[in-house]
């Protein structure tokens, strides 16, 4: 609805937002025309990974007349082999919804003007310089997302770190990915994972935790199903909090109550120990045993309570993120007395699971001669305790040995196309550099300054503020500029009261977008982007497969390339130095820089002309060759030992990964007698995130136009409701009214109720809890508690 | 090839109530109908019928069915192998629950080409003019009920179509044959 506002606005012929024009319609009939006689044949193709989710399926675009017509599943792709999910097959439509920004709009009191791109570039750098001068490097910001090509995040993390001299640059994969990597980097001190989707035709038992694969990896789910078509005995176990429709395709359902995975995790650790089923020969060659800060106390549930309009009664300080764990060594017989308390009886009574289902789950990881794949995506990482639970899910393998070996991986499923590719191998969270390095350590600033030319001391020490403190700091106003590209922040910070904001308050806010939505809608300034093959780009998908593609067509009006956008502004606030290749010719130089800093250090990255002739390499690549088990021998070049594993970017756990102790604690928010439903929130299959993207493509749109809320039958007749009714959901922070949908694809036990957040006039934020991990600093959009009333 | 524009009427064949509420009715030729439900030719179409609650393939199986005073079109995925897209037909078939539009769209699909395929000589076998992924049943589209007189085979009794109708696209199963390297690297 206010959307609809924001477009009203702009009034008749604005410049910015076009409506059909003549020349549209000369423009339309002119490409039907050449298509009339066309075929396949006659368009041209290129390739591209897909613009959606972390899977990175190979798509070929196909081009006729300066627009893209068609698509298809790219066979050559060893992702899907020519396979797309809808989302995929109906790609172009993302690019031609007849609201694309095509030109720079500048707020002017309660409507918008159209300006050149020159003044809003000038007017960008002057906001900073103005910043930088008055109140210093922490005063200005920039957040990003796991969309933004590798350009795109290199260009800001170094204008920003090396330019600006702040790590004030934040991906959105802080709301997505960060709990998996700090799970990877507390167990291997590198990121990312070490199998690759090679796993899911290999695999015997395929462990779904918290994911609903079939609606959110749909191409990856395919995978497994394959493999189960060809080898019956594949088992697939759903872990989950509701019934989705990746239950339908499952050998084992096993549903426990919200926040209890890590019980159900120690309780497996406790069978597998107690039964004997620990791979000694394994541990004792590759493992170390760790522990960390365990109170509740202690940790606590992020930055939660009065101020973030929660009742926690233990709460103390609200700001409770200045929290940092220390890890101290442990041993094996600590961990078994560390478990001794997770019973299956206790861990049955805690998560709600059978005591037979924990069995069964024990004896799959347990069983040597089954290879066995641990998945997970937001269930997980979206988590209060996501670090800790990502933790878990490792140490079974771990335990068990069943890890860098084809068929045998913990696996974390990525969120954004780019989500490892920018947010984590180029490092563009608050406290990271390039490949693994971290600002906060002086060896690793030095490195980054020797490869950027710079004198030493230059970078900044000082970790930025991570996303949820990010605009927290805006509000507050101690950020004063604050740029945004290729997300959507006012529909996706949880607890979005808390960010409100009204334009005229001091601050200054830039978006980048493609399209209008309720960030562009904060405002003061809007720049238009362009999308996807509107301009080269390389991502880097889940499975470490880096790939490339080239511009297939114009961008419309004057949008322009994210990284574009961050180079003219650093021009022009006298930092081109940092950017010192030719315009129209710095993507491949600009790729080769950023590449420097992994060669050699486990995270080599193929070279550009290598990517441009491949359909993407899994890194690390050596001598031009891929690497499809990290830490393996016989696939792993770092790996010199004729077999078994090498940590070997674990230097301060001796090379070993790491087994961390981690209790169970219970959720920030429990259901009680006022708020009596829990509220998990996610995507549906039609719509990625926001569904900016997504909701303007026709047949994603018609199949699901609105969100909606999934209640249980049995609660729904208790209420009083029907499908199709409203109700009014109601939080401790916020009420949001909505349709109810009983029976439909997902179907969340009694107690419990759904919201999809695609529907920008829908807000689930609005309901939702800004608890977050302590370590990862990763929100939980899974758990709160609400009420439902009839409106 | 010859063009016939044959004018049909598909009724829907699942639910009552579809008729009345105009959806699943489809007026036109067919190619027009067909168009209505794909972004381009090529694209998966949407699903013209309201979700009977059943499995697709109770009615879409490798032959089609009759289905009240409609046909449920054969399932051109029977057979494919390789990839376990034939699955979950959801993942690339989804109902349609309006007909409504967020904000309208510019976008252009490339419309089907019945001229596409190729013959060396008059009486010749045409080639296949379309990739051969998820469209193993040949005669899901060119046999049996409820397919499009267009494109009919007049021989469906021949079961082995491409023993005389090779696809155009054969060169990239040749790939490594003709000097490409392999993807990925040479494995050592």
């Amino acid at each position: 609805m206010k959307r609809r506002n924001f477009l009203q606005t702009l009034g008749v012929g604005a410049a910015g937002v076009s409506a059909f024009s003549c020349a549209d319609r000369e423009e339309a009939a002119r490409l039907r025309a050449e298509l009339a006689n066309a075929s396949e044949a006659d368009l041209t193709w290129t390739k591209a990974p897909c613009r959606y989710c972390g899977t990175g399926c190979g798509v070929e675009v196909g081009v006729k007349g300066n627009r893209v017509v068609a698509v298809r599943g790219d066979e050559k792709s060893p992702v899907n082999r020519g396979l797309l999910c809808v989302k995929g097959y109906h790609l172009p439509g993302m690019l031609y919804g007849e609201d694309r920004l095509t030109t720079p709009l500048l707020r002017d009191g309660n409507g918008w003007k159209a300006i050149s791109w020159d003044e809003a570039l000038d007017l960008v750098a002057t906001k900073y310089r103005e910043a930088l001068a008055e109140h210093g490097p922490t005063s200005v910001a920039m957040y990003g997302s796991g969309q933004w090509t590798v350009f795109d995040g290199y260009a800001a993390s170094k204008w920003f770190r090396a330019g600006m001299r702040s790590n004030n640059v934040e991906p959105n994969a802080r709301l997505c990915m960060a709990s998996a990597v700090m799970g990877f980097m507390t167990q291997f001190q590198s990121d990312e994972p070490m199998g690759c989707y090679e796993d899911f035709e290999v695999g015997d038992d395929f462990v779904l935790w918290g994911n609903n694969m079939a609606e959110m990896h749909p191409v990856l789910f395919s995978r497994i199903l394959a493999n189960k078509r060809v080898n019956p005995g594949v088992r697939i176990v759903d872990i989950g909090t509701r019934r989705t429709p990746t239950t339908d395709y499952a050998d084992l359902y096993v549903e426990f109550k919200p926040g209890s995975d890590l019980a159900l995790a120690n309780g497996i650790l406790h069978l597998l120990l107690r039964d004997r089923k620990v791979n000694q020969a394994f541990v004792r060659e590759n493992v170390v045993f760790k522990r960390g800060i365990e109170e509740l106390r202690e940790i606590g549930y992020g930055a939660w309570g009065p101020d973030g309009r929660g009742v926690d009664a233990s709460a103390g300080p609200a700001e409770r993120y200045a929290f940092a764990d220390q890890g101290r060594d442990a041993s094996l017989a600590d961990l078994e007395r560390f478990l001794a308390d997770y019973t299956p009886e206790k861990v049955s009574e805690i998560s709600g699971v059978p005591v037979a289902q924990i069995r069964a789950l024990a004896e799959m990881y347990g069983e040597q001669g089954r290879g066995t794949v641990s998945l997970w995506c937001m269930g997980v990482n979206q988590h209060t305790r996501g670090t800790w639970m990502n933790n878990l899910i490792t140490n079974l393998h771990l335990l068990t040995g069943k890890i860098s070996r084809p068929g045998a991986n913990p696996f974390s499923l990525t969120g954004q196309p780019s989500a490892c590719g920018t947010a984590r191998e180029v490092g563009t969270f608050a406290h990271r550099l390039p490949a693994d390095m971290l600002v906060a350590n002086p060896e690793h600033r030095a490195e980054a300054e020797h490869i950027w030319g710079l004198a030493p001391g230059t970078l900044s020490d000082k970790v930025g503020y991570h996303t949820m403190d990010m605009f927290r700091a805006f509000v507050r106003g101690d950020i004063k500029v604050l740029w945004t590209q290729t997300t959507n922040p006012w529909v996706t910070i949880p607890n979005l009261h808390r960010i409100d904001r009204t334009p005229g308050d001091g601050r200054f806010l830039i978006v980048s977008d493609i399209y209008p939505t309720p960030t562009t809608e904060a405002a003061d300034l809007i720049l238009p982007s362009a999308a996807w093959v509107e301009r080269e780009g390389v991502f880097g998908n889940s499975e470490r497969r880096t790939q490339q593609w080239m511009k297939a067509v114009d961008p419309p009006g004057e949008a322009r390339e994210d990284a574009w956008q961050i180079i003219e502004v650093a021009k022009r606030m006298g930092m081109g130095e940092l950017f010192p290749w030719p315009d129209g010719a710095w993507h491949e130089p600009m790729y080769e820089e950023y590449r420097r800093f992994g060669v050699g250090h486990g995270k080599d990255l193929a070279s550009y002309e290598q990517l441009k002739a491949t359909r993407g390499l899994l890194w690390p690549v050596v001598n031009g060759v891929e690497t499809r088990y990290r830490y393996a021998a016989g696939h792993d070049p770092y790996v010199t030992k004729p077999r078994g594993v090498h940590f070997y970017k674990a230097k301060g756990y001796g090379e070993r990964a790491a087994v961390w102790l981690r209790p169970w604690h219970p959720p920030a928010e429990s259901p009680d007698e006022e708020y009596p439903f829990w509220l998990c929130t996610g995507r549906v299959l039609e719509h990625w995130h926001t569904g900016s993207m997504t909701r303007r493509v026709k047949q994603l749109h018609q199949a699901v136009p609105a969100a909606y809320v999934e209640v249980n039958r049995a609660d729904a007749e208790r209420l009083g409701v029907q499908s199709g009714e409203p109700v009014r959901l109601v939080s401790r922070r916020g009420s949001l009214e909505l349709p109810v949908l009983v029976d439909g694809r997902g179907n969340p036990p009694a107690g419990s109720v759904f919201v999809p957040f695609f529907d920008e006039s829908r807000l689930i934020n609005l309901v939702t809890l800004d608890a977050m991990d302590n370590i990862s600093k990763q929100p939980d959009f899974k758990k709160c508690a609400v009420r439902i009333e009839r409106v | 090839m010859r063009m016939l524009p044959a004018v049909v009427v598909v009724l829907s064949a699942c639910g009552p109530g579809a008729q009345d509420s105009g959806r699943g009715v489809a007026v036109g030729t067919s190619g027009t109908v067909r168009a209505t439900r794909r972004a381009y030719d090529g694209a998966p179409p949407t699903v013209p019928h309201p979700d009977p609650g059943a499995s697709c393939s109770a009615c879409h199986d490798a032959d089609g069915q009759a289905v009240g005073a409609g046909v449920a079109p054969a399932s051109p995925h029977v057979g494919t192998a390789q990839v376990g897209g034939t699955e979950r037909c959801r993942q690339c078939h989804v109902f349609v629950a309006t007909d409504a539009l967020f904000v309208p769209t510019r976008f252009i699909g490339l419309p089907q080409n019945l001229r596409a395929g190729s013959r060396a000589t008059p009486g010749a076998p045409p080639t296949i003019p379309h990739r051969l992924l998820m469209r193993e049943n040949c005669a899901a589209c060119h046999a049996g009920q409820g397919i499009r007189e267009e494109i009919r085979t007049s021989h469906p009794e021949r079961q082995r179509c491409r023993q005389c109708h090779v696809p155009a696209t054969m060169a990239e199963t040749y790939r490594s044959v003709l000097g490409v390297a392999p993807e990925g690297g040479a494995r050592p």
